[in-house]
């Protein structure tokens, strides 16, 4: 069972939390991110990669919820903070 | 904890799950998680495994799950639903083992128009024994038994599952090609593949073009790249049958 650690980045448009004890390191989300805001941070994942936070410098993360789809192991949460 | 954000019959105790890191399996599972969750079907699913990578699942999700021989999931998953007609059956193999070893389960049932549903994993190699060449390897592809590429002269051209599963078929089959690039599209065509099991009309196969990062030894963009480029030409994605003509 998964650890219960979450890391979250709660941004303008969204909300965004990484389960490092579900997170692979896998990267096929940072790919796939259309923003380019997706990269690696120093928090190690359940196999001791690095985990992703939505924290490049310049781009921001629009809360389009790819990276949640895309991610094979379910370790991204991508909450939408309601617009008005 | 609640893991919002996975299907709801997903077994959240078995996770992380056993494939590695980038593989292609997850997200079909995925997938497959949320059209069962959305036909509310849970209750009534019977999940069969095959010998190959797809046996990781055994534990995968929260409904009755039986693991078989190479291909010999299409048979069991057929036995236990002429038993049990009320139950949806859902068959799930590797290319190695529903086009190679036990390709003749997925050709009979096909043509005997069995009320089941059957998904290929088509990641171009057997992947569980350490990436040799499968019927699916593509031309000039390089593997542990082709490592100088897949020769198509001496080796033969790669198999075209859907295409074949199509042909052998009567009206009232669904057969279509998916790819875990396309998210919701995967997820629609193994939705109208279960509901097609459920209304009784015939055999359901869904063939998915889907990443082994670890035998491919690729990084993630490599591996988006190949799945979505390489494979997608050679494989063309889309319904091939019983969803009232083609579709891309
Ligand atoms: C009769 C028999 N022959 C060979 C094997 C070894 N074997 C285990 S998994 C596998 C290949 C499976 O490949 P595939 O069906 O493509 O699934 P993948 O692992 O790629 O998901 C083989 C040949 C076996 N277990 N039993
Ligand atoms: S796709 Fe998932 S497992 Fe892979 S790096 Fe991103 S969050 Fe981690
Ligand atoms: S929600 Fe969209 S923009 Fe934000 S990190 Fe994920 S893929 Fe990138
Ligand atoms: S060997 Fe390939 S198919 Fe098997 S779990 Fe690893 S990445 Fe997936």
């Amino acid at each position: 069972m998964a650890t219960k650690d979450e890391l979250v980045y709660a941004g303008e448009k969204g909300r965004f939390t990484l389960y490092t004890g579900l997170c692979k390191g896998c990267g096929l989300c940072i790919e796939k991110c259309p923003t380019g805001v997706l990269d690696w941070n120093d928090v190690l994942g359940v196999y001791g990669t690095p985990s992703v936070l939505p924290v490049a410098k310049g781009k921001v993360c629009t809360g389009c919820g790819i990276c949640q789809q895309l991610c094979p192991d379910c370790a991204i949460k991508v909450e939408r903070t309601r617009a008005g | 904890m609640e893991f919002a954000q996975m299907p709801k019959c997903w077994r959240k105790q078995t996770k992380p799950h056993k494939f590695c890191p980038g593989c292609g399996h997850g997200l079909v599972l995925k997938a497959l998680g949320m059209a069962i969750d959305e036909l509310d079907i849970q209750k009534r699913v019977v999940f069969g495994c095959d010998i190959g990578c797809s046996l990781l699942a055994w534990d995968f999700f929260d409904v009755d799950t039986v693991q078989t021989h190479h291909g010999r999931t299409t048979p069991v998953i057929t036995g236990i639903k002429r038993a049990r007609p009320e139950l949806i059956g859902i068959a799930y193999m590797g290319d190695g083992g529903g086009y190679a070893i036990g390709s003749q389960h997925l050709v009979n049932a096909a043509a005997r128009n069995e009320r089941i549903t059957a998904i290929l994993v088509n990641n171009t190699n057997y992947g569980m024994t350490g990436g040799q060449m499968a019927p699916t390897t593509l031309p000039n592809q390089k593997t542990e038994t082709s490592p100088y590429g897949r020769d198509v002269e001496e080796m033969g051209y790669p198999t075209q599952g859907p295409e074949m599963v199509a042909a052998i078929t009567r009206e009232g089959a669904y057969v279509a090609r998916g790819t875990v690039a396309r998210f919701k599209q995967l997820q629609g065509y193994l939705k109208k593949a279960l509901e097609n099991q459920i209304n009784g009309s015939g055999f359901s196969f869904v063939e998915v073009l889907s990443g082994c990062p670890t035998n491919w030894r690729t990084n993630a963009k490599e591996t988006w790249e190949f799945i979505e480029k390489d494979m997608a030409k050679y494989f063309q994605v889309g319904e091939l049958k019983g969803s009232g003509g083609k579709e891309g």
